[in-house]
C-alpha cells in the first residue's frame, strides 16, 4: 500500500458514490432541497479532494508511517493483520450458534495471536475469562442484550 | 446571579449518592482509559453508548463527563513513566516528565501534572459555569442559518486546522460527510447509499464508526508494526509524590497560565488540545528561570501543558452544551448521546433541560476533586495497568469492542462494519488522515442538511441568504479564510 493506491482507492469510493448519488430517487414531494443535492456536493468534493491527494501523492509529497525510522512494519506483518481480522471473522460466522463466550474466546485469541502471543491452552484460558468477564458486566449487570453466554443455554 | 443559583440546583442532584456513584465510576474508568495506551475516551464513551436505553439521562452524562475528564488525567501518567502519550495533546508532557521521571523525580512530575489539572480544570468548569449563559443568549438569536454557517465553521476548522495536512483532514471530512448521508432521508423518505441493505436505511451507527477507527483501527495498525509486544520500558516511581517548596513555587504560575491558554482555545469552533500545550510549552520556557532545564525535566514544562489540557477538555464542551456543535471527536460522541436519549442539543438545551445541564457542570466540579484524590495515591494501581502484556490487553480491548457493537443491536452486521472501519482506522492511521473530522462530519452530516433545508424554505430558495445575513456571512467568511489563509501563507513563503 503507498499514499498513490490510497489516492485510487478513494477515487474508486468516489465513482461509486456517484454511482449511488445517480439512483436516489427523486421525491414526489414538493421542497427546495430534495434528496440529492446535499450527497451530489459531497461526492463532488470528495472527489476533488481525492484527485488532489492523488497528485500530491504522485509527487511524492504524503506520507506513509512505513517509511518513517522506528515505525517501518517487522517481518509478518500480513499475518498479524490476518489475524487480528480472523477472530473478527470468527466472531461474525459463530455468535448466533454458539453464544457470545465461545466466539469472544476466539475473536480475542485471533487478537493476542497479532500481537504474538501463542495459540495454546494459556491463551485460550485468558481470552475466555475475558470474553466471559464482558458477558457478565455487559449481559448480566448492565443489561446490555448480548444473548446466551453458551450454546447449550441458547 | 442566576447562573450560580442553578449551579447550586445542580449540585443538589450531583451530590446524590446515585449520580455521585455514576460521576465516580466515570471519573474511575477514564482514568483508568487515559492511563491505557491505544484506548481513549472518545472510544470508551462509544462504548458505553448502548448503556443509554438502561441507565437515566442525568447519571450517563455525569459519568461521561468523569471519562472525559478522567482520561485527560490519566493520559499524564503514561506520558511521564511510558514516554509513551495516549492522545496528541499529551504529547509536550511527554517531553519534560519523562525526563523528569528518568531523574529521579517521576513522583514530583506526576503530583505537578495532578494538581495543575484540577487547578485548570476547575478554572475552565469555572469559565464554563459564568460564560456558557451569555454565549446561549446570544445563539437564541441564531436561525438555521447561522446554525448551518457555525457548522461549515466547525467542521473546516477541525480538518483544516488540527492535523498535519490540510487536505488530508478534508479528506477525512469528506469521508465523515458522505458516510453520514447514508440511510434514509428523513425529510423525503428516500433512501441514500444504502446498496438495497436494510440495514443501512437508519445510517451507520457512530458507535460502530468510533469503535472500529479508534479500538479496531489502532489495533490493526499496530499489530501491523509488530513492535508493540516487544514494549516500551515504564519507568520506576521514583521520588516522593509530595512537592517541595521550589516545585510549587516554579509550578502555580505554570498552572494558571496553561488554564488561561486552554480554555479559550479549547473553546473555539476548531477545539483541540494540541495548540494550548505547545503555546503553553514555549511560553513556560520563555518565561523560565531556568530555561537550561528544559529537555532535561523541567517541571514547568509538565505543570504548564498538563493544565492547558485539562482547561482545554473544559474548553469543549462550551461549543457542546451552547451550540450542539462538536470539535472534538469525544464531543461529537457525547452529541450523539444527547441523541440517543432524544434530547435537542444547542442553546434550548439549557431552557429544556435546564437540571440536565447544571447537573453536568456540578459534577465537572466534583468530579476534579474526585480525580485529584483518585490519582495520586492511586498511581501504583495505574502502573500496574501499564505492565498488562500487549496481547491481553489487546484482546480485551477488541473483545469489549465487539461486545459493546453487537449489544447495541444484536446487529452481526454490524461487527462486520466494526472490521471494515477498522481498515479504514488502519489506513488513515498509516497515511496520517486524522480521525476527529470523520467523527464530526458524520454526525453533523444530518444535522447540517436540515439547517440547509430550513433555511432555504425560510429564504424562499434564496442561497444568498448563506452570505447576507450578517452573522452568518460573517461565520462563511471565517471558514472561507481558515481554507485559503494556511496554503496561501505556505505558497508566499515558498517563494
Amino acid at each position: 500500500m503507498t499514499p498513490l493506491r490510497v489516492a485510487l482507492l478513494l477515487v474508486a469510493l468516489c465513482g461509486v458514490a456517484a454511482w449511488q448519488v445517480t439512483v436516489i430517487p427523486e421525491s414526489l414531494m414538493q421542497m427546495t432541497v430534495g434528496p440529492v443535492l446535499a450527497p451530489g456536493v459531497i461526492v463532488a468534493a470528495l472527489s476533488l479532494f481525492a484527485v488532489l491527494y492523488g497528485i500530491s501523492a504522485w509527487r511524492g509529497r504524503q506520507t506513509d508511517e512505513s517509511q518513517a525510522p522506528d515505525q517501518s512494519a517487522l517481518p509478518g506483518a500480513n499475518t498479524r493483520m490476518l489475524s487480528l481480522l480472523g477472530g473478527g471473522v470468527a466472531f461474525i460466522a459463530l455468535v448466533i450458534p454458539l453464544g457470545f463466550v465461545i466466539p469472544g474466546t476466539l475473536c480475542g485469541m485471533g487478537v493476542a495471536r497479532a500481537f504474538d502471543a501463542p495459540l495454546n491452552l494459556k491463551s485460550a484460558l485468558i481470552c475466555c475469562a475475558i470474553a466471559s468477564t464482558f458477558w457478565f458486566v455487559f449481559a448480566q449487570l448492565l443489561g446490555v442484550g448480548l444473548g446466551p453466554a453458551l450454546p447449550w443455554l441458547i | 446571579m442566576e447562573a450560580f443559583d442553578a449551579l447550586m440546583g445542580g449540585f443538589a442532584i450531583a451530590l446524590q449518592p446515585t449520580t455521585l456513584m455514576w460521576g465516580f465510576v466515570g471519573c474511575f474508568v477514564g482514568t483508568l482509559v487515559g492511563v491505557l495506551p491505544g484506548i481513549g475516551p472518545a472510544l470508551t464513551i462509544a462504548l458505553l453508548l448502548p448503556l443509554t436505553y438502561h441507565v437515566p439521562a442525568t447519571s450517563m452524562f455525569v459519568m461521561f463527563a468523569g471519562i472525559y475528564y478522567g482520561a485527560a488525567y490519566g493520559g499524564s501518567t503514561t506520558s511521564i513513566l511510558l514516554n509513551t502519550p495516549g492522545e496528541s495533546a499529551a504529547v509536550v508532557t511527554a517531553l519534560e516528565g519523562n525526563k523528569m521521571a528518568r531523574r529521579g523525580r517521576a513522583g514530583q512530575a506526576l503530583a505537578t501534572a495532578a494538581i495543575g489539572s484540577f487547578v485548570a480544570g476547575t478554572i475552565g468548569t469555572l469559565a464554563l459555569t459564568f460564560v456558557a449563559p451569555w454565549v446561549v443568549e446570544a445563539a437564541l438569536a441564531f436561525g438555521p442559518a447561522e446554525y448551518f454557517s457555525l457548522m461549515v465553521l466547525s467542521v473546516v476548522a477541525v480538518s483544516a486546522v488540527l492535523g498535519n495536512s490540510m487536505l488530508r483532514g478534508l479528506v477525512a471530512l469528506g469521508l465523515g460527510l458522505l458516510l453520514g448521508m447514508v440511510g434514509v432521508d428523513l425529510q423525503t423518505g428516500q433512501p441514500r447509499f444504502t446498496f438495497g441493505r436494510p440495514e443501512l436505511l437508519d445510517g451507520i451507527e457512530v458507535t460502530v464508526a468510533a469503535v472500529g477507527l479508534f479500538a479496531v483501527g489502532e489495533a490493526l495498525y499496530l499489530a501491523w508494526q509488530g513492535r508493540e509486544s516487544k514494549g516500551g520500558e515504564v519507568m520506576k516511581l521514583t521520588g516522593s509524590l509530595w512537592m517541595s517548596k521550589q516545585d510549587w513555587a516554579r509550578s502555580w504560575k505554570a498552572w494558571f497560565r496553561g488554564a488561561f491558554f486552554g480554555f479559550p482555545i479549547g473553546a473555539m469552533p476548531a477545539g483541540g488540545a494540541e495548540l494550548p500545550t505547545l503555546l503553553s510549552y514555549y511560553t513556560e520556557k520563555k518565561l523560565s528561570k531556568h530555561p537550561e532545564e528544559f529537555g532535561h525535566g523541567a517541571i514547568e514544562g509538565v505543570a504548564g501543558p498538563e493544565a492547558a489540557n485539562n482547561a482545554a477538555a473544559a474548553g469543549v464542551l462550551m461549543p457542546l452544551l451552547t451550540l450542539g456543535i462538536p470539535t472534538s471527536a469525544t464531543a461529537a460522541i457525547m452529541l450523539s448521546a444527547f441523541e440517543g436519549y432524544g434530547i435537542q442539543t444547542g442553546p434550548q438545551l439549557f431552557s429544556q433541560q435546564g437540571s440536565l445541564v447544571w447537573t453536568l457542570i456540578a459534577s465537572l466540579y466534583i468530579g476534579n476533586v474526585i480525580l485529584l484524590v483518585l490519582n495520586l495515591p492511586l498511581v501504583s494501581l495505574w502502573v500496574k495497568l501499564l505492565k498488562i502484556p500487549p496481547p491481553w490487553l489487546y484482546a480485551g480491548i477488541i473483545v469489549i469492542s465487539t461486545a459493546g457493537v453487537y449489544g447495541a443491536g444484536n446487529s452481526v452486521f454490524n461487527v462486520g462494519l466494526l472490521f471494515v472501519f477498522g481498515l479504514l482506522g488502519y489506513i488513515m492511521r498509516r497515511f496520517d488522515f486524522p480521525a476527529a473530522p470523520l467523527i464530526v462530519g458524520l454526525i453533523l452530516a444530518p444535522l447540517g442538511e436540515q439547517s440547509m433545508r430550513q433555511a432555504l424554505t425560510i429564504s424562499q430558495g434564496e442561497w444568498s441568504t448563506f452570505f447576507t445575513r450578517p452573522l452568518s456571512g460573517s461565520l462563511m467568511a471565517v471558514a472561507a479564510l481558515l481554507l485559503i489563509v494556511p496554503p496561501l501563507y505556505k505558497m508566499l513563503k515558498r517563494s
